[in-house]
């Protein structure tokens, strides 16, 4: 019932998802006026770089399904809910975009697609857990 | 009966095994001489993996050998569905790794190896712990 409607953490899902995306064809990492995105399989380790893309994506594209196209999929896939694979997905995203931030990167600066993926992974979680709480019982 | 419970189950030492080799693997050559688990320009994203099946094996252990009590549930997952889901993502890491590596060392195999000893320990608990997330 929950997933007809159009709450803050479906938008926060269908954004971060969106973003996380976007974020991965601009400077992934870049020194001067060089820059890669995550994408590039000569200077970021691709497809890892992706993981977090596939992760946000796969989260957007269910919630769109459910939400705007009244798509039926199964209640639970290997025996997790969807709330469950989304916080799941979610926090595989932010750890991967965390770590890509700290990760050793031999001299380059952050580009801005990394800092936009790490944003949207954040997204992504906030929108997981509050949808989480969402379908909680009441106490 | 007890000591039946003890004894760890195929699933279950496929995690621990898993687990153990990620582990070793993580201190082996992973790519152009550096270590999975502390190597410049690899820490912390390779580690992330390790961390995943290391996580899984010490649960599985400290149930089984400590008799540590740990809470039922992490969050809203059962540990059934925690092993699953490291598994499952320590796989996939690994996976992606072995193709993004130019220079593959003995540990981008190891690591491998164990996750994807993890991961099918992961699916086989499934089955012997009758979760019906499988089967």
């Amino acid at each position: 019932m929950a997933d007809s409607k159009v709450t803050p953490p479906v938008i926060l899902i269908l954004v971060g998802g969106g973003l996380v995306l976007i974020g991965s064809f601009l400077d992934f990492v870049s020194s001067g006026s060089f820059g890669v995105s995550a994408w590039d399989g000569d200077f970021v380790p691709f497809p890892v770089t992706i993981i977090p893309v596939l992760c946000g994506v796969a989260m957007a594209v269910h919630i769109g399904l459910t939400t705007f196209a009244s798509v039926n999929l199964p209640d639970k896939v290997l025996g997790l809910g969807w709330i469950q694979i989304h916080l799941a997905l979610a926090f595989q995203a932010v750890a991967l975009m965390v770590t890509f931030l700290i990760v050793e990167k031999g001299g380059a600066d952050i580009g801005i697609g990394l800092w936009l993926m790490l944003i949207a992974s954040i997204l992504l979680i906030v929108g997981a857990v509050m949808r989480e709480r969402e379908s909680a019982p009441a106490a | 009966m007890d000591e039946d419970k003890k004894q760890p189950t195929p699933g279950e030492w496929a995690i621990m095994g898993g687990g153990g080799v990620m582990l070793i693997g993580s201190f082996l050559d992973f790519s152009y001489g550096e270590s999975a688990l502390l190597g410049e320009g690899l820490f912390p994203v390779t580690t992330l993996m390790v961390l995943y099946g290391v996580v899984m094996a010490l649960q599985v252990a400290l149930t089984k050998f400590a008799n540590v009590s740990l809470p039922d549930r992490v969050l809203s997952f059962t540990w059934e569905q925690v092993h699953l889901v490291l598994g499952v993502f320590a796989a996939l890491m690994a996976v992606f790794w072995l193709v993004a590596a130019e220079d593959k060392g003995i540990g981008v195999f190891l690591v491998l190896l164990g996750a994807g000893a993890a991961c099918a320990g992961a699916f086989i608990i499934q089955k012997e712990r009758a979760t019906g997330a499988i089967g």
